[in-house]
């Protein structure tokens, strides 16, 4: 492609995009609107609150021997604040009971059972940071119980402080188990932004390319050096930056107002863009079809509320019928929801989402395609 | 300039060009009149690039004209349409339509302003087209063609249902391309415009040019005969059998159709055998004029019908 041909197709573009942008409707329906759907479905689908940075445990340690002591040592962690106390307090989040007998029992390689209690109302999800904890802990000491055998266990760790913690207990949850639950804006934005690309993008770009085609505009683009291919292109190019320009707004306003977070920002606006280019070419072919604006608005609203119900924008598709999920598979929203879904709740990569920019892809290129026969200049 | 060559294109069985050819030099404005559906429009979208499957060639500039993208530079085309931008204003329409040619953007910004105030424009530059009159839209519609400074103009009835202001400037800016140099062709159902416009005029129908030069050598077809126009109550085969006897013999029968008919006679002592005639079969008269020869004259002997048909 020659730098003039190039230069012609962006023209053509910028100038689309600049009449779609300029409609006194756009911005209602391309950021207004859509922040409704945000809001709505971001309050609807609100998680319950993650974990405190710091976990708060109160230890109520009763033991008469050293062993207590030893273990509130065990327990201390960054991520969690040891308040003591003589007795059950009357106000606590969490709370460890070392009864009088912990350390009579230990040497004496006897079982025992713990009290932990949690308020009622306190983060469910700090308390099990604590209960992990205390497993890693007692887990340790039993360890140093073990490798040090009979003997005073407490004198050998004094005489040589290098063996102390010699045991490391670590826990983990498996590769790719949320452990951040994301917040209800964090799905509702990258949903109502398939939604509302693909209606936008489809009722906007479908009635230009119907009006222009209707008005001669098409036909007198040909009169210049532009082929009929440079135009489609140029309609293509247009109609895709007016999906992405929508999509950065609500990307935007959804970081400075809902703290959106979206895993990886340029694989998320990847998939975004990818997606765009598919619902830039059904808007062409669907612009060249129809012959009536109300018929292109009709057909909008319906494929979009079609696919982005069925593709897991209004809902995640995580909690639907696995036979749903597969019917969800023709919906083109689904790729791109699942795999921003891949990014930010499962700490997926570029590996991971793969498959589903090469769905979004072949789709893109196989509407294009289609698009590029059906696109005409005049009815 | 352009040389135009054995140009035919079929719609179906419907045969809107038929070998046309048509030769146009520098600075030369050539008028193209024809009835409806005489192919007017077509030869104007095949010469534009937007009518494909035809046979016959277009030299341009010593060039096939479609086979070099290059060439469009060079061509100017005012559609019959209002195909613009109506969200825009008359300057970004301009500098929209401006920016698909090879013009640098001073230059096109220079020129937009300059054809702005020759379309008479230029205070209402930036209010978007919509707010326009039919006028000023059919004017900013012929000034979009000029953008470039082409060396062939094409404009496709550019006048249609237009203000009597918005006509005089545009047949003026036709004559002023014309004036620097530029070759154009303009299509109308006026015969008016293209007497006091067009350098050259044309004549056709059914996809041909029935006759061609200026309007002097046009109207010379005719020859130096009176043209008797008549109206009444009468059918057009009735009066065509009143007037067959006498048909030949000084008198030729240009056109016919219902309550109009028009007649060539050598001598106006000739009319009163003409409405002895028309009495006799009991055809009224309501008016009769007598004429001199010009060009919708030579239009009606050409095609047989009037340019309203």
């Amino acid at each position: 492609m020659t730098m003039r041909r190039a230069k012609r197709i962006l023209h053509v573009a910028g100038n689309d995009l600049r009449i779609m942008v300029g409609d006194k409707a756009f911005f209602f329906w391309t950021l207004a609107f859509p922040i409704f759907f945000i809001v709505m479905f971001g309050l609807l689908y609100k998680s319950g609150e993650n974990a405190p940075a710091v976990a708060e445990l109160t230890v109520v340690n009763l033991d008469e021997g050293r062993w207590g002591g030893y273990f509130v040592e065990k327990i201390k962690a960054p991520n969690l604040t040891i308040k003591t106390a003589d007795a059950e307090p009357a106000e606590y989040s969490r709370l460890l009971v070392l009864p009088a007998d912990f350390s009579a029992r230990i040497e004496a390689r006897r079982d025992q059972a713990l009290a932990f209690k949690k308020r009622s109302g306190a983060s469910v999800k700090a308390a099990a940071r604590v209960e992990t904890r205390l497993y890693q802990s007692i887990a340790r000491v039993i360890s140093e119980l073990v490798l040090y055998g009979e003997g005073d266990l407490t004198k050998f760790l004094d005489g040589h402080p290098e063996f102390r913690d010699i045991v490391r207990v670590e826990s983990r949850f498996p590769e790719k188990t949320v452990t951040v639950v994301p917040s209800g804006f964090d799905h509702s934005i990258p949903g109502t932004t398939i939604q509302f690309i693909m209606m936008m993008v489809i009722i906007y770009g479908g009635v230009t390319v119907l009006e222009d085609r209707k008005k001669g505009v098409l036909a007198r683009m040909l009169f210049s050096p532009l082929s009929t291919a440079d135009v489609f292109q140029a309609k293509l190019l247009g109609r895709w930056s007016l999906g992405f320009l929508q999509a950065l707004m609500l990307i935007v306003v959804g970081k400075i107002f809902f703290g959106l977070n979206l895993g990886s920002l340029p694989l998320a606006l990847l998939v975004i863009a990818v997606f765009a280019l598919a619902m830039a070419a059904l808007s062409v072919f669907i612009g060249s079809l129809c012959t009536k604006e109300d018929m292109i608005i009709g057909l909008a609203v319906l494929l979009a509320n079609m696919f982005a119900g069925l593709g897991g924008c209004w809902w995640p598709n995580e909690i639907v019928p696995p036979a749903v999920r597969r019917v969800a598979m023709i919906s083109p929203a689904h790729w791109a929801m699942d795999a921003l879904h891949k990014l930010r709740f499962f700490q997926g990569g570029f590996a991971d989402i793969l498959p589903n920019l090469g769905v979004l892809l072949a789709l893109s290129v196989v509407l294009a395609v289609v698009a590029g026969r059906a696109f005409k200049i005049r009815d | 300039m352009l040389e135009i060559r054995n140009l035919t294109k079929s719609y179906g069985d419907i045969l809107a060009l038929d070998r046309f050819s048509l030769d146009l030099g520098k600075g030369e404005v050539l008028g193209l009149l024809g009835p409806n559906g005489a192919g007017k429009t077509t030869l104007i979208s095949i010469l534009a690039g937007t009518l494909a499957d035809f046979s016959g060639t277009v030299t341009f500039q010593g060039r096939n004209l479609f086979a070099d993208r290059a060439l469009k530079n060079r061509l100017g085309i005012v559609p019959q349409d209002m195909a613009f931008y109506d969200e825009l204003s008359a300057m970004d329409n301009l500098l929209f339509w401006g920016g698909l040619y090879d013009v640098p953007r001073a230059e096109l910004k220079r020129r937009a302003a300059e054809l702005l105030e020759r379309v008479e424009l230029a205070g209402r530059a930036k209010e978007p087209v919509k707010k326009f009159s039919g006028g000023m839209k059919r004017r900013l519609n012929t000034a979009i063609g000029l953008l470039h400074h082409p060396d062939l103009l094409l404009l496709d009835e550019p006048t249609v249902g237009i203000d009597v202001q918005a006509k005089v400037s545009i047949l003026d800016i036709i004559r002023n391309a014309g004036a620097s140099g530029t070759a154009v062709i303009f299509t109308t159902h006026q015969l008016a415009e293209v007497e006091t416009t067009c350098s050259r005029i044309a004549i056709m129908d059914h996809g041909r040019i029935l006759a061609q030069g200026t309007l002097d050598e046009l109207v010379r077809i005719v020859g130096e005969r009176d043209i008797v126009e008549i109206t009444g109550e009468f059918a057009a085969g009735p009066f065509s059998e009143a007037l067959q006897d006498i048909a030949g013999d000084g008198i030729e029968l240009l056109s016919v159709a219902d309550n109009l008919a028009s007649l060539a006679v050598a001598a106006t002592e000739q009319i009163p055998r003409i409405m002895d005639r028309l009495f006799r079969r009991k055809l009224a008269v309501t008016d009769l004029k007598i004429k001199s020869p010009n060009l919708e004259t030579v239009f009606l002997k050409l095609t047989g019908r009037s340019l309203r048909d």
